[in-house]
């Protein structure tokens, strides 16, 4: 556990010194402000909006997604492409750490910088509690819903990095990727109705839609959980993969 | 110490190293000489675990680096050939960083880090980002990463390129007194270094190892036999027939001789035998005038090219 802390200070002090971390942290800043510029604009009429306002910061936007599916590239591209790059691959993988601490370490470290980013939107909770009477139980659940999706994406995140050499291509793979899986809610028009089920319990729009509506749903929970645990294993697999090329 | 058994390693189709065997015991400083490409680097990675063989496997006081990586990584210090290092992390961030993931933690981590800069003198830039230091004192960080868990066994590729003299002097000092409390193997393909610090070598080349023992054996062993060169004075057919006598002659060549009436000729002896004395003697004895007799040692340098452009020959 001590060389997973290691790890992901050495990260995080590394996200600090580039101008990448304020970047992000900025533009995380600068959209979610102006949803919640909407969501007050939306309160302050006179009919009551058909949802909850904090839905709308929840998955309830397009850019909740365009945010989602550009920062956690750029949060995740630099942690296994620039090591192999810069050759430093080589000291950190015959130090006595496992494959698995070092995916980890890294996968804390772009996660503990997400949580960060969206802790920062709990100053809107309590400018909206000033407001008005809040609901929580669909503000905790849509908190927990941005905190499993976070996890699956940078889990998808850390093993686009750790097979690329190259960080554009690292954020290229996993944009493609976590485009793909938002972009799924499409299919569901393609497809028959027969097969509309299967995609809708993997359907990410419809998952946070539920969170955001105060509804865990088990299913959501436990494919996100998988959709992680998967990508991490894949990305252990692969640190593996290349000492045996 | 370190056994490796029967290592093979492919890059694609391609032979990285072929079955290589070797040991090293505790207290040895055993160098790695061979020409660009021979294979120094892919055998360090595959003894520290970087790269997997295809083939055969690795044991560090008897751990497997396959089997047990993470403990067999523990006796191991490593600095690799490039010596890759964060340039946006300061000194002392980086072996902070080196030494937490190597098992280390509060006043044992501070202590050892104190110990390792002094030991490897990086205590003036400690405080500075790596990406502004000098390329001796990166050597050197590098080497203080490799220490810092005071580990029993160093692996050092090609620790003095790219300085210059004075920093190589300096670090070839630093691993001196580093083998005291060390076994260090290092690789160069410079072979005064191995002069300099080694008392064991392995020569590699074209993927395989060509020679494994002392520095002493070496030498002999490169050097072969010492070459002598006479002239005569005589006709070259009397100067022929006058050293085929001579049964501790190996063989001998004719040169071209400078001067009219004299033959010049290149003798190699029997193994272990000086046969400059022979020779004077015959000549005394068949009254042919001795005008030079002188012996040819090759350099070692000489030698290790000989080798190495002979192999290629061979194949
Ligand atoms: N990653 C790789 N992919 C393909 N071939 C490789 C790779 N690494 C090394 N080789 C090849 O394996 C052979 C041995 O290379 P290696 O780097 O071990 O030599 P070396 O003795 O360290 O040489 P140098 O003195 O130049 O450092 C070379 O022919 C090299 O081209
Ligand atoms: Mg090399």
């Amino acid at each position: 556990m001590n060389k997973v802390i290691a790890i992901v200070r050495k990260e995080l002090w590394q996200y600090f010194f580039s101008p990448i971390a304020y970047i992000v942290l900025a533009s995380f800043v600068l959209i979610n402000s102006f949803v919640f510029y909407i969501v007050l604009a939306a309160m302050s009429k006179a009919a009551s909006p058909p949802i909850s306002p904090m839905a709308l910061l929840f998955g309830g936007t397009f850019f909740f997604w365009l945010l989602l599916i550009v920062m956690i590239p750029v949060l995740t591209m630099r942690l296994g492409a620039e090591e192999r790059k810069s050759g430093t691959i080589e000291t950190l993988l015959t130090a006595p750490v496992s494959d698995f601490e070092i995916v980890i370490g890294k996968f804390l470290s772009s996660f503990l910088f997400y949580l960060l980013a969206w802790a920062l939107t709990l100053v809107y909770v309590f400018i909206l509690k000033s407001y008005d009477n809040v609901d929580f139980g669909p503000i905790l659940s849509g908190y927990l819903g941005v905190i499993l999706i976070g996890a699956f994406f940078i889990s998808i995140g850390i093993w686009a990095t750790m097979i690329s050499r190259n960080q554009i291509v690292a954020a290229i793979i996993s944009f493609s990727v976590m485009a793909i899986m938002v972009g799924m809610t499409f299919f569901s028009f393609i497809l028959g109705s027969e097969k509309k089920e299967l995609i809708q319990s993997i359907d990410l729009l419809a998952i946070m839609e539920n969170f955001s509506k105060g509804v865990i749903d088990t299913r959501n929970v436990i494919y996100l959980l998988t959709g992680t645990v998967l990508f991490l294993a894949l990305s252990v697999k692969s640190l593996e993969a290349r000492r045996w090329q | 110490m370190l056994k490796a058994q029967e290592l093979t390693k492919l890059y694609g189709s391609k032979k990285g190293v072929e079955n290589i065997n070797f040991s090293v015991e505790k207290g040895e400083i055993v160098g790695f000489l061979g020409p660009n490409g021979a294979g120094k680097t892919t055998t360090m990675r595959l003894i520290t675990g970087y790269l997997y063989p295809n083939e055969g496997d690795v044991y560090i006081e008897g751990h497997s680096i396959i089997e047990n990586p993470s403990k067999a990584r523990e006796f191991i210090g490593y600095l690799p050939e490039s010596n890759p290092l964060y340039e946006d992390l300061k000194v002392k961030e980086y072996l902070e960083f080196r030494g937490r993931i190597k098992g280390l933690k509060g006043k044992k981590l501070q202590q050892k880090m104190d110990e390792v800069a002094q030991k490897t003198e990086i205590t003036d830039v400690i405080g500075k980002l790596i990406g502004n230091c000098s390329k001796g004192y990166r050597q050197r960080i590098g080497i203080a990463d490799a220490l810092i868990n005071d580990p029993p066994l160093l692996i050092l590729d090609e620790p003095t390129q790219g300085l210059d003299p004075a920093q190589i002097y300096h670090i070839r000092e630093l691993i001196k007194s580093l083998s005291e409390g060390h076994t260090v193997i290092l690789s160069t393909h410079i072979l005064s270094e191995v002069e300099a610090i080694c008392s064991k070598v392995l020569l590699i080349h074209k993927g395989k190892i060509h020679f494994d023992g002392s520095l002493e054996e070496m030498k002999s062993a490169l050097r072969g036999r010492t070459q002598i060169k006479v002239t005569l004075l005589c006709p070259e057919y009397k100067g022929a027939e006058l050293l085929s006598q001579i049964h501790n002659i190996e063989k001998f060549a004719v040169e071209k001789s400078e001067e009219e009436k004299q033959c010049a000729f290149t003798i190699e002896g029997k193994e272990g035998v000086d046969v400059r004395e022979e020779i004077f003697w015959k000549c005394f004895e068949t009254k042919i005038p001795l005008l030079e007799i002188y012996s040819v040692k090759r350099t070692l340098e000489e030698a290790f090219l000989k080798m190495v452009s002979e192999e290629e020959e061979n194949q």
